[in-house]
């Protein structure tokens, strides 16, 4: 999993520390293992390769091209800016308290040509 | 700065297309339960629903809790939940049941395991010895209070049990338990699951235990002889994903055991089972939704009275033993339907045929086709309102194969039998602006008459009249409707505090029952007169009350639960007079007034373990006595301390000592036979 970030951008540098250190060296989830990789959004040709690409929070400006650049590729643009997702820039967002909730936008996931499975779907607020 | 805790990183994981997360439509219970931080179900609706938004009264109970319980058992599992009753007749047979209803083979509870029914419908009850499952392989036991028939049709009438096991295709394991105990117990199990290629995976588990038999008392009738109840079984899963959208699962079970048991005239006689069971299910998702088809074929071979001829001991009526075959073969069809963002439907259609055969029935064999549709919608008018209704129509056509034996108390013409039933469930949730959830549910389910109520056929001998006499069921017994409606209020505060509680009635019509030893004979005449005693539809009770649960946080490692439930039950029939017991079926004293559980649960990095407070109140129970009268007796209330400590060695290998019972409560079983403390170590492997 990508997470882009804006050197400088005290906001976004905390959150990609934060992810990294509840990754680790790798985070298991069923058959699977996310590993993350830092992607400086001035480097967006980083996200080849990568399975899902993380935003983190303080990248207002830099949305538009994060989720154009993901869209490309067809992987999903993932958030726990909220707003990210209301504005159909990234395709998933998280919230974990009080409880998860998960939202993902029909519109910015059709433009990635992204499915999700319906069991899925039926499990998440979708807008 | 912003925290990512686990849940959330996995809720990222859904979209990386984890096998059966995120793609495909069979539901990886166990990631979801991680990405929602709760457990996830499809046994109440169909569609998968998050726990705490199920339109019905649910208890889930997940693979942590099951590794930390003090149960050896599934019923031991449930038991300590709101609104169960669970009586451990003997060391083997376990009976459960939801808001009331106590009697030995209960047949108003469905239990499934993975959807496929595990309730034997011979008799109409549920062996829990039976089940060809190991504790080790279960990822989550689902239970739905209240009538489900509109989802699985006839006998989840007053609850269903969905046992879910850990999918052969979500995750490689190797999981393993030895156990030694008290009371000779031992329990072997073993699971595997492997990946035989991309997308292609084989589970393959088995298991015995046996233990000893208890104490019989010296009051009641003794057996002719008192053996230990054993259990052996093995299955195995393949799940392949032919691509990410279509899943198709084969699966097989094999499983016997032999055990003490009363029967539902409460004599105990001595039962061997031996089960066996194929199935395939397809699973497909499409743009708009998903459709599954589903066909399994469940036998069973039951002696039951084994040893009865050799031994000569019973005398009521010269009882003899029998063997019962029975054939279930089912082929289910569905499609769930997304409409819009919020709202889904669901279609379903059933075909089922269902054979006994016997030398102790009406004709060499009984049986019954049906056909059966169903439909579910939810909608939400709102962001806080949900609303769901549900509703099934079976179509049962009951019928005979060969010559009637003869003297018969039935013409064939009698079994040429048809009819009706509707299921239904409505339920409206509405979230309250405090974060509270407002439920009101109900429903009808409906229990249909077991294959051995149609068709039973035994000659009692020693009665001093000059016709021949017959214990038989009956062609024209009618299905048992229950209905049921619910209020309940839950609430979660944060992650340290979850209330709920839930006022229930329900109303059971035309129970049914066999005879017991004082039943009301019917002289049939014409040409061969015989004096029959029937199975019948025995009359109608109701139970109402509360379920009262809460459970929270007192540290991150250290939880707790507690539980209180109060059951009235009003019986509108009576059985037990100075003649003796017409029919041994009594709610109103079988099923106890209150109930109360508390729990604690403890997981650390390297010791676990939980420790369980049980409170029954008194109940009378039937039995039989040493002179074969039947007679309802007491069981007092019970104060019963179950306990399990665990010690991870490595993160591979763990070892466990646990005890059930350990305040020595002779009551606590529910049971005439007096329950004992039994006390077992473990070693348990876990990769």
């Amino acid at each position: 999993m990508a997470i882009t970030f804006e050197p400088g951008n005290a906001l976004s540098e905390a959150d990609a520390a934060a992810l990294e250190r509840a990754i680790g060296k790798g985070l298991s989830a069923g058959r699977a293992t996310i590993r993350s990789k830092r992607v400086p959004v001035s480097s967006l040709g980083g996200l080849n390769g990568t399975r899902a690409v993380f935003v983190t929070s303080g990248l207002r400006q830099e949305q538009a091209s994060i989720a154009a650049a993901a869209s490309r590729l067809s992987v999903p643009t993932i958030s726990a800016d909220l707003d990210c997702v209301q504005a159909g820039r990234c395709v998933v967002g998280i919230r974990s308290t009080p409880r998860v909730e998960i939202i993902v936008n029909r519109a910015a996931a059709r433009a990635a040509n992204i499915r999700f499975g319906s069991a899925f779907l039926m499990l998440v607020k979708e807008i | 700065m912003r925290r990512f805790d686990k849940t959330c990183l996995l809720a990222c994981s859904a979209c990386l297309a984890v096998p059966g997360l995120a793609r495909a439509q069979s539901i990886n219970y166990a990631a979801l339960q991680e990405t929602m931080g709760e457990p996830v179900t499809t046994s109440v609706t169909g569609k998968p629903q998050r726990a705490s938004e199920t339109p019905a009264s649910v208890t889930i109970v997940t693979r942590d809790q099951i590794a930390r319980s003090p149960a050896r058992d599934v019923p031991g599992l449930l038991k300590t939940y709101a609104g169960v009753d669970v009586n451990r007749w003997t060391a083997g047979q376990s009976d459960v049941a939801l808001r009331g209803g106590v009697q030995a083979y209960n047949a108003r509870l469905l239990v499934l395991v993975n959807g496929r029914q595990v309730y034997l419908d011979h008799y109409g009850m549920t062996n829990w010895n039976l089940l060809g499952v190991q504790l080790e392989e279960i990822q989550q036991i689902e239970l739905v209070r209240g009538p489900a028939s509109a989802l699985f049709g006839f006998n989840a009438a007053s609850a269903v049990v969905n046992i879910i096991t850990v999918g052969a295709i979500d995750q490689a394991m190797v999981s393993g338990a030895a156990e030694l105990g008290t009371h000779g117990y031992d329990r072997l199990s073993a699971v595997v699951a492997l990946p035989l290629a991309d997308g292609v995976g084989l589970k393959l588990s088995a298991g015995q235990q046996r233990e000893n038999e208890r104490a019989i008392p010296a009051g009641l009738y003794q057996p002719p002889r008192a053996i230990d109840p054993r259990r052996k079984d093995v299955s195995g899963t393949l799940d392949a994903a032919l691509d990410d959208r279509t899943r198709v699962t084969l699966e097989g079970t094999y499983a016997r055991n032999r055990q003490l048991e009363f029967l539902p005239s409460q004599l105990i006689t001595e039962q061997r089972f031996e089960a066996e069971s194929a199935g395939v299910t397809l699973d497909h998702d499409t743009g708009w939704g998903s459709v599954s088809a589903r066909g399994y074929i469940n036998w069973l071979d039951a002696g039951y009275g084994v040893g009865l001829e050799a031994n000569g001991a019973y005398s009521v009526g010269g009882l003899t033993s029998t063997e019962f075959h029975n054939r279930t073969a089912v082929a289910q069809g569905s499609a769930l339907v997304r409409l819009g963002r919020d709202n889904a439907a669901r279609l379903g259609v059933e075909y089922r045929n269902n054979r006994l055969s016997a030398e102790t029935l009406f004709a060499p064999s009984i049986a019954y086709d049906l056909v059966a549709g169903s439909g579910m919608l939810e909608v939400h008018p709102s962001d806080r309102v949900a609303l769901t209704v549900a509703a099934r129509v079976d179509r049962l056509s009951l019928h005979e194969n060969g010559a009637p034996v003869q003297p018969a108390a039935s013409t064939a013409a009698d079994y040429e039998r048809s009819y009706t039933q509707l299921s239904f469930n409505a339920a409206a949730l509405y979230d309250l602006s405090d974060g509270g959830q407002l439920r009101v549910n109900g429903g009808r389910g409906v229990q249909s008459p077991s294959l051995v109520a149609y068709g039973y056929r035994l000659p009692l001998n020693g009665f001093p009249v000059p016709f021949p006499v017959l214990l038989t069921g009956d062609p024209a017994i009618r299905p048992v409707p229950v209905w049921s409606v619910e209020a309940g209020y839950a609430r979660a505060v944060g992650d340290a505090l979850r209330l709920s509680a839930t006022g229930f009635y329900t109303r059971t019509s035309g129970a049914i029952a066999s005879p017991g030893t004082a039943p009301a004979f019917q002289l049939q005449t014409g040409a061969a007169p015989v004096l029959v005693a029937r199975f019948a539809n025995i009359g109608d009770y109701e139970t109402y009350g509360v379920e009262i649960d809460a459970e929270g946080a007192i540290a991150p490692r250290l939880r707790w639960r507690a539980n209180y439930t109060l059951t009235e039950t009003d019986q509108g029939f009576s059985t037990a007079g100075d003649q003796g017991v017409s029919y041994p079926v009594a709610p109103e004293d079988t099923t106890p007034r209150y109930k109360a559980n508390a729990a604690l649960d403890y997981d650390g990095d390297r010791w676990f373990g939980s420790l369980v407070g049980r409170y029954t109140s008194a109940s009378r129970q039937f039995a039989f006595t040493r002179t074969q009268q039947l007679v309802l007796g007491p069981v007092d209330d019970a104060v019963a301390l179950d306990a399990k400590v665990g010690l991870r060695l490595s993160a591979r290998l763990a070892v466990t000592l646990a005890g059930e019972n350990l305040t020595v409560a002779d009551s606590t079983a529910g049971s005439p036979i007096p329950a004992d403390t039994r006390l077992r170590a473990g070693l348990g492997l876990s990769f």
